[in-house]
């Protein structure tokens, strides 16, 4: 069996499995209406899910071999079989029923699970509490205006020197995060080890790095500035060795017939290529870093989003009024200009 | 003439894909000559030309290049080492686009430099005379504050040539080096090779679809098929016979003037 047809079978069985397992679990809580104490008991839980996926895996197996094809078998069969069979509308098909069932399962446990209601919405008490808000937000209260354009001045200096300071490492990082590059065994397992650092950290929100060196650090822009910086390496990383694994052939072999070591290599054939888009990246990355500033001041990283908090804390709502213009203002004209220095650097 | 500056002896190459595409080629390149690689698309033509200077490794056999054979070449060092004195031009040039002429030609010099100093661009006086000599013998050196990709096809191919040369090596090998071109560039690109072949006496391995730019170029012709020599002599008695064999039966030579 081709290793392609091996993980084929493995997402496949993952896929349907949890679908058939979101079924079993929703059967089973309808027959027996459990408590939510009892919901709590993870163990039993577990496992039911997991032998639900199981039984799930075989039975979707079974449907495959017998001719009816489930959806996971339809999402990752190889694309040349999905070339090759005859188009039908969804209706006609198993695996389009089998997604419908599914999605629609997820929308009804949806409604409970985010106990979503309509009277909550329309409630004539909640709805004045709303009316008070938006009037007062709509009528900001400019004496704070000072204080919001030196918070907002904090926060983008906090966003700009968390990408500056990520610049080096990416940049470096971004070499050994490159297939093409990193061919060598020993060279690709450190590339493997990279990549997986990489995945870990970025699979950290920003807002939890926040959290860790606010307690670190201490409350303030330093802590917020440090969570950024943690966050951009890691993204800009990816991006660059993206760049960088894109890179033509040509100038690399036409640098190495000269007799070029791999770091003249790098120098000369590969970061010429890569310049542009890195420089796009790295704006890009200070425009979303200034939106993301902000969010990681609501749990102590200082600027814009701390000053926010407290004044929502005390439902302030003028005030709030005003620092939300002034954050609306500010990460527009951002969003503005580093759209127009992307388009001039293509 | 005669004495072999490269010996190619039972040269194998067998890609990890399991393709085989140089099997048991054997033959001497002699100094100083004008040496045409020709061969169908995919006979091996330009496997051959990167397995003489280590771009690609080869499977199997010997290359001697001065007492030394470039097969077994494994450090890094040893393989720069040959590099600069094998110099090579590609089909699509494969210069630095967005680099200058001048800082093009001086890629040249990356074997002579030490690592540091290239990075900080710290080439020396001399070295840029002679990558500005080398700008004047290939007539581009007016053109050497320009970027590199503002050229033409022909321009660059001839900057090429000079950054080659930058290196001063002993053999210029060419792979297609007018594939690209239009008929009449192809002229002015392969006047120059033979410049380089006559008046600095460096020997040229040059790969070339065109039959009649053999017979104007080459002083000796090797015909690769299929990864195997199938020809070797003198490229005036390629006959209509021999034609046929290396191309295939039926097939029609084109004319270019």
């Amino acid at each position: 069996m081709k290793s392609g047809e091996k993980s084929k079978i493995f997402r496949r069985s993952i896929l349907d499995g949890v679908s058939f397992a979101l079924f079993v679990s929703v059967i089973l809580s309808l027959i027996f209406n459990p408590t939510d104490e009892e919901l709590l008991n993870l163990e039993l839980i577990s496992i039911i899910f997991f032998g639900a996926m199981l039984a799930g895996a075989v039975l979707s197996h079974v449907l495959n071999i017998a001719g009816y094809k489930t959806f996971g078998e339809n999402l990752f069969e190889p694309a040349y079989v999905k070339a090759q069979s005859e188009a039908k509308a969804w209706y006609n098909t198993f695996w389009g029923w089998h997604l419908f069932t599914t999605i629609l399962v997820l929308f009804i446990v949806g409604i409970f699970k985010s106990k979503f209601s309509m009277y909550e919405l329309l409630d004539e008490d909640g709805f004045e509490g709303a009316k008070r808000l938006f009037k007062g937000i709509f009528s900001p209260n400019w004496a704070v205006l000072p204080a919001a354009v030196m918070n907002i001045i904090e926060t983008v200096f906090m966003a700009f020197m968390a990408t500056i300071l990520a610049i080096p490492f990416a940049f470096i990082l971004s070499f050994t995060a490159a297939k093409n590059i990193m061919k060598h065994p020993a060279a690709y397992s450190f590339y493997m080890f990279i990549r997986t650092l990489l995945n870990v950290t970025r699979s950290i929100e920003a807002l939890v790095w926040a959290i860790i060196f606010s307690v670190w650090v201490g409350i303030g822009p330093f802590a917020g500035m440090l969570a950024l910086m943690i966050h951009s390496i890691a993204s800009l990383t990816k991006q660059y060795s993206e760049m960088v694994e894109t890179v033509s052939e040509g100038p690399i072999e036409g640098v190495q017939s000269c007799g070029a070591s791999k770091l003249q290599t790098i120098w000369f054939a590969i970061v010429p290529q890569v310049m542009l888009p890195y420089i796009s990246f790295t704006v890009y990355r200070w425009d979303i870093n200034v939106r993301m500033a902000t969010i990681i001041g609501l749990v102590g990283g200082g600027g814009i989003g701390t000053m926010l908090i407290k004044y929502q804390g005390q439902a302030m709502w003028p005030e709030v009024g005003t620092i939300i213009v002034v954050i609306a203002a500010v990460v527009w004209i951002m969003d503005q200009a580093s759209a127009y220095i992307r388009e001039a650097l293509k | 003439m005669s004495e072999p500056i490269l010996s190619i002896k039972n040269l194998e190459k067998t890609y990890p894909n399991g393709v085989q595409a140089l099997k048991n080629v054997s033959f001497d390149v002699k100094k100083g000559e004008f040496l045409v690689i020709i061969g169908l698309s995919g006979s091996g033509k330009s496997t051959l030309l990167r397995c003489l200077n280590r771009l690609h490794d080869p499977t199997g056999g010997s290359v001697r290049f001065h007492e030394q054979d470039i097969v077994q070449l494994s450090t890094t060092s040893e393989i720069r080492n040959l590099r600069k004195r094998i110099g090579m031009i590609f089909q699509h040039f494969n210069l630095i686009p967005r680099h200058t002429v001048l800082s093009n030609v001086l890629m040249g010099k990356l074997a002579y430099t030490p690592t540091w100093k290239s990075i900080f661009g710290l080439f020396s006086d001399e070295d840029k005379a002679e990558a500005m000599k080398y700008l004047n013998l290939v007539g581009i050196a007016e053109k050497a504050y320009i970027r590199a990709d503002q050229l033409s096809g022909g321009q660059q191919q001839r900057v090429a040539i000079a950054r080659a040369l930058t290196q001063n090596p002993q053999v210029l090998l060419a792979d297609e080096p007018v594939a690209s071109l239009d008929p009449a560039t192809c002229h002015t690109v392969m006047d120059y090779l033979r410049k380089v072949n006559q008046e600095l006496g460096i020997t040229i391995i040059c790969n070339l679809h065109f039959l009649s730019l053999v017979r104007i170029y080459a002083t000796r012709v090797i015909a690769l098929k299929g990864g195997q020599l199938v020809y070797e002599g003198d490229p005036k008695s390629i006959d209509q016979a021999w034609f046929e064999k290396i191309y295939g039966e039926g097939a029609k030579e084109v004319h270019i003037n």
